[in-house]
């Protein structure tokens, strides 16, 4: 009884702070809606541009933004999720939650089947979730962790036993974050090397086909999908085209229709906005939240010194990032908590504030105290500075910081390497003593980023965990006080005063929430439909001839 | 001592095999040295990963071995034409470079038809009418074309003839959502080349005609040539008939070169346009760190330049009979 | 002497490029005089465009293009010349020695040859700055490393097919020392096509360069000219300057040497010029 209770505020927390946030939004259009007196049009070849090409499509294995792209097209979860964030059915029609919280009863759609026509049962979600996502899913063993078992008392009825309620739960079961796979398909053979990995059976609107590496993924209507007269597609066909320019150009040319995930560069996006049959939207990432860091060795000098951190902090002008690394697609930051969740109030905006006029100023005043005077040229000290290697906009926002840094004395060389040289220095070998990075926080804290400030989140040879290596005794409790605190008032006040420590500290450098772009071709409709955005599984979508 | 054309051919096929092995060594120790493998790649990909799960990655892909042992396992397969498992790919790597292949020769041979014929053209009749309009022309037109880098040369090519007039695609191989087959695919497929082809061809043509404009003119201070016009030959007999021959070599020599480079040498035109070839495959398989995948493609394209150099050097010896195989 | 200055300065191209290169050079070479701060230094508004507030405009953070081209003479004119050279210096002596004295010596040299024509050269390029890590030296390394087959393999070939001629066999049976058959008679018949192939392999070794910053591989602290038309190529479509401006340089330098390059050869060979 509370606990449905709660969730029913929660919701309503929700409804009101996303309807706030959306209209909040700057340079986001509307959620574009067909208007009520258009009907679907059948038919038509939807091509997408994926960036960079998926490298599996095992979605039980990998929470790459591109793996989730694709295969959300083929396989489905036991929830979908309305622009509320409120639970809409899926493959599960409907759930029922105990009044402990410790047990969620969902009943089955019935008369659903693969896409080789076995039917879909309760002993395939009791084989997805216990043997597959809570064992080798990089988020499933957290997310599951109070899962202790599923009763299948018929085919079409899945009871979750947890030992302890786990709310955040419910958020996770989407057809991205647990997609339901076939029991008769998985269960022979080791699940980390199937042969059906890459060639996926799922219950989704569509089918796979074909993958011609290095070109195209071909996935094909599903004439049997028990949403009846759905999808109205005849086939998506995922494109990979490593080149950017040439990624705005085909969807100039039409040859595209849509690209998410800044696909097409920002820089891109502002030329194409402007033309007739293109249009835009940031919205789709809700349950991203990204962050644009620069991430401090905390354990070596000189960043192991808290006013040296603080002063880099005030050094940066995160407008001119936003404005000119970013062409305006972002908003500052002001801690280690996406400003989306504004909405259910964890966010607070009153924490230490480096983002001001006189920032080189204090910075300046900072390192004086620190204790390092400016030497020879005016330096105070030297540092490498490591560029994440994933794309251009990274060295540019490399070079404007050694720019920025050589003002206050600090004089900067920048490396680039490689993607898996990088993460070895980082997260492995701790060699480095700056590096910017982008982290995403997701659908709660708890998911997102308790995994870097958590003294137990500093696992050496794991990558985006707490690569900084800092924590205090203070801040790990109010984690784990957070994680099971079920009053949303309470857990909103346990995040403000985390939020506050954690700026003072400044293990990382806040800089901007990261905006995705989703562009698109306006023929194409329904897309959007939830804020899984392109996560989702296009059964709703429809081109317009 | 003078040997005959077969046992030529198969002494140089012999001592080909150390060469390729020497080849496959050196980049295999050349990767050891770049930091991170394939599992960490993996890793960052999938967003998160445990320390267990990456070593059960290692194990799988055989990274957990000494180096010398995974070395000589890798050498062994590839004695017996075994090119190994990407395990990034999930296929086997003949499979892979197989399917990369045909695109990659479908631009590289192309190319470097045009480019030889049409610099071997352009560079004798420069050279024919030395210091005139039509040297200075095709010499001041063939500096520009070598000049420009080729990569923007190609995204000029594309702003120009795909987004502002449209006639042909921006990029690809073939019109994906279309799916045709037979001669529509062919026609498809060659609408697709026509940019690829001329952005690279602009660089070879210049290298070839520049190449034979020197070697004619050099050709024209040979004893030969002074003998054949002071037998009354005309200016066209002289040409055609004898420098030709002879200033074609080095011209041959370097398109050897060049040929044995075509798998490699069209990464920044590949990824331009998106062409799926070889090159653009080794790029990502480095920076995957997919060790068989990368080895595999070196390994192909040093048995083509062994044949290709072969084939050159044979042809050199026809052409010039003081040349001796030795 | 005397004449092959007189001849080469009556060569209007190559004059031309003389001209070009000497302002390259100069440029090279005053940059961090005239502009002590350096090219990284973000001065201005971003994508200001040309003859605005400043000649050759802006790039993405408000550096300025012009400062910019000045110290990327310098760099991609060092990065051009010494890689070359040391490409040139291995391609003669490997060459050279094969092509000369040929048997068990021909062949191991060419073996070597072999080995390092036979991989792919851009690709090698591209695993070599990758496994150094992208910085001035192994850019000039590794464009260096893969330049020098080809010279090799041509002056292997100039030099067999000399070798052969009647002249040199004349002197061979006179009893000439082999270095003085080389200096004196071998390798001068032989410099017109390593002239032109070696200032071809400056503007090549300048191309590569642009090529591997075109795929990111350059050094993140020194700007060439590759350095910016990477930079700019995202914004190609709206801000043409950032790579227009490099690669006109790049396109004028290439061209400038070429001039230069065949200048050289007609004023060392006259007889060519006058069919």
């Amino acid at each position: 009884m509370l606990a449905q209770k709660i969730q029913k505020f929660m919701s309503l927390v929700f409804t009101f702070g996303l309807v706030m946030l959306m209209t909040q939004q700057v340079s986001a259009q509307a959620v574009p809606k067909a208007s009520p007196t258009v009907t679907p049009q059948q038919g038509g070849t939807l091509v997408m541009v994926v960036q960079p090409e998926p490298p599996t499509l095992a979605s039980f294995l990998s929470t790459a933004a591109p793996v989730g792209q694709v295969a959300t097209k083929v396989y489905e979860g036991l929830l979908e999720y309305d622009f509320k964030l409120t639970p809409q059915p899926g493959l599960a029609k409907s759930w029922k939650v105990s009044p402990d919280g410790k047990m969620i009863t969902f009943k089955l759609q019935e008369n659903v089947t693969f896409h080789d026509g076995k039917p879909f049962t309760s002993a395939d979600v009791k084989f997805t979730v216990l043997d597959v996502l809570k064992k080798s899913h990089p988020r499933g063993m957290n997310t599951f962790r109070a899962l202790e078992a599923i009763d299948t008392p018929d085919q079409y009825t899945a009871v979750f036993k947890m030992s302890e309620p786990a709310p955040y739960m419910l958020m996770a079961l989407s057809g991205y974050e647990s997609p339901m796979l076939p029991k008769h398909i998985f269960e022979t053979g080791d699940v980390t090397k199937h042969p059906n990995a890459d060639l996926p059976i799922g219950t989704g609107p569509f089918k796979f086909v074909e993958w011609q590496k290095g070109q195209f993924m071909r996935f094909d209507k599903n004439p049997s999908y028990w949403k009846k007269g759905r999808p109205y597609l005849d086939r998506i066909v995922t494109r990979f085209i490593a080149d950017g320019s040439t990624r705005a150009a085909v969807l100039e040319t039409q040859e595209a229709h849509i690209a998410g995930f800044n696909a097409v560069l920002p820089v891109d996006v502002r030329r194409l906005e402007k033309l007739n049959h293109i249009g835009m939207t940031t919205s789709g990432y809700e349950m991203q939240s990204p962050i644009v860091e620069l991430d401090f060795n905390t354990r070596t000098k000189p960043f192991d010194d808290v006013k040296v951190r603080q002063a880099v902090a005030y050094a940066i002008d995160r407008k001119f990032v936003v404005d000119n690394i970013w062409f305006g697609f972002g908003r500052p930051a002001t801690g280690p908590i996406n400003s989306n969740f504004k909405a259910n109030g964890l966010y607070t905006a009153d924490v230490k504030n480096y983002n001001v006029t006189n920032g080189i100023e204090m910075a300046n005043k900072l390192l004086d105290e620190a204790g390092y005077k400016r030497g020879a040229e005016g330096v105070r000290f030297e540092i490498t500075h490591d560029i994440t290697p994933y794309g251009e906009e990274w060295r540019r926002f490399g070079e404007y910081v050694a720019q920025q840094l050589g003002k206050i004395g600090i004089k900067v060389t920048l490396r680039q390497e490689d993607v898996p040289a990088w993460l070895r220095r980082v997260y492995t070998n701790y060699d480095y003593q700056l590096t910017n990075n982008w982290i995403q926080t997701l659908a709660d804290p708890v998911i997102g980023v308790h995994r870097l400030y958590h003294s137990g989140s500093i696992r050496q040879g794991t990558v985006f965990v707490n690569g900084t290596r800092w924590s205090t005794p203070e801040t790990d409790n109010l984690m784990n006080q957070a994680a099971v605190e079920t009053n949303p008032k309470n857990r909103a006040k346990i995040y403000h005063d985390l939020q506050k420590r954690i700026v003072d500290a400044s293990p990382i450098v806040f800089v901007h929430e990261l905006e995705f772009v989703t562009v698109h071709n306006k023929k194409v409709q329904n897309f959007l439909v939830s804020p899984l955005g392109l996560y989702s599984t296009f059964d709703q979508a429809w081109l317009q001839k | 001592m003078v040997v005959s054309r077969l046992q030529y051919i198969r002494r140089r096929l012999l001592l080909a095999v150390p060469i390729i092995f020497f080849i496959i060594a050196l980049n295999f120790l050349l990767i050891q040295i770049a930091p991170g493998d394939a599992a960490d790649v993996l890793a960052g990909e999938a967003g998160s990963a445990t320390p267990e799960y990456m070593d059960q990655l290692r194990r799988k892909f055989g990274l957990d071995q000494p180096i010398y042992v995974q070395l000589l396992t890798y050498v062994s397969n590839v004695a017996t034409f075994d090119l190994g498992f990407s395990f990034r790919h999930n296929k086997p790597v003949s499979e892979l470079i197989l399917s990369r292949l045909g695109p990659t020769l479908l631009l590289m041979v192309p190319v470097l038809l045009i480019s030889v014929s049409m610099g071997i053209l352009l560079g004798a009749i420069a050279a024919r009418y030395l210091n005139r309009w039509q040297d200075k022309t095709i010499s001041t037109v063939v500096v520009l074309t070598y000049a420009t880098p080729v990569f923007w040369a190609g995204l000029m090519l594309i702003v120009l003839f795909s987004v502002k007039l449209g006639w042909f695609p921006t990029s690809g191989m073939e019109k994906i959502a279309a799916f045709h087959t037979g001669l529509a695919r062919i026609i498809d497929i060659a609408h697709h080349m026509v940019l690829p082809v001329i952005t690279l061809t602009l660089f070879y043509i210049a290298l070839y005609t520049r190449l034979m404009r020197a070697s004619v003119i050099e050709q024209n201070t040979m004893d030969y040539v002074t003998t054949a016009r002071s037998k009354g030959l005309g200016e066209k007999r002289v040409l055609w008939g004898h420098i030709l021959r002879n200033a074609c070599l080095p011209v041959l020599t370097m398109a050897g070169i060049q040929a044995g480079a075509l798998l490699g040498g069209a990464v920044v035109v590949e990824t331009v346009f998106s062409w799926p070839g070889l090159g653009l495959l080794a790029y990502e398989s480095l920076f995957a760190r997919d060790l068989n995948l990368l080895l595999g493609i070196f390994f192909i394209s040093a048995c083509l330049v062994v044949l290709v150099n072969l084939a050159v050097d044979l042809l050199y010896a026809s052409l010039d009979p003081r040349i001796e195989l030795k | 002497m005397r004449d092959i200055f007189r001849r080469f300065a009556r060569n209007i191209p190559a004059v031309f490029g003389l001209v070009i290169l000497v302002l390259v050079m100069g440029a090279a070479f005053f940059a961090p005089t005239i502009y002590p701060q350096g090219p990284f230094e973000m001065v201005g508004r971003p994508f200001l465009e040309p003859l605005t507030d400043y000649l050759l405009g802006t790039d993405q953070l408000g550096r300025d293009l012009g400062v910019g081209l000045l110290y990327g003479a310098r760099v991609t004119l060092q990065i051009g010349l010494i890689s070359t050279l040391i490409a040139i210096f291995l391609g003669l002596t490997i060459g050279g020695t094969a092509g000369y004295f040929g048997g068990w010596i021909d062949t191991l040299l060419m073996r070597i040859t072999e080995i390092f024509q036979t991989i792919p050269f851009f690709l090698f390029a591209i695993l070599l700055v990758a496994i150094l890590k992208p910085t001035l030296g192994s850019v000039i390394f590794a464009i260096a490393v893969v330049s020098w087959p080809p010279m090799a393999r041509l002056v292997r070939s100039e030099f067999l097919s000399i070798r052969n001629r009647e002249f040199v066999q004349a002197c061979i049976v006179m009893g000439m020392g082999h270095w003085q058959i080389i200096f004196k008679h071998v390798l001068p018949n032989t410099l017109s096509p390593i002239i032109v192939t070696g200032s071809l392999m400056v503007a090549t070794a300048i191309l590569i360069e642009s090529g591997l910053s075109f795929l990111g591989l350059t050094d993140p602290n020194v700007m060439s000219w590759g350095f910016i038309i990477g930079s700019g190529r995202s914004v190609l479509r709206t801000a043409w300057w950032v790579c227009a401006m490099p690669g006109i340089a790049i396109l004028l330098t290439v061209m400038a040497i070429n001039l230069v390059g065949e200048g050289l050869n007609d004023a060392l060979n006259p007889r060519l010029k006058n069919i």
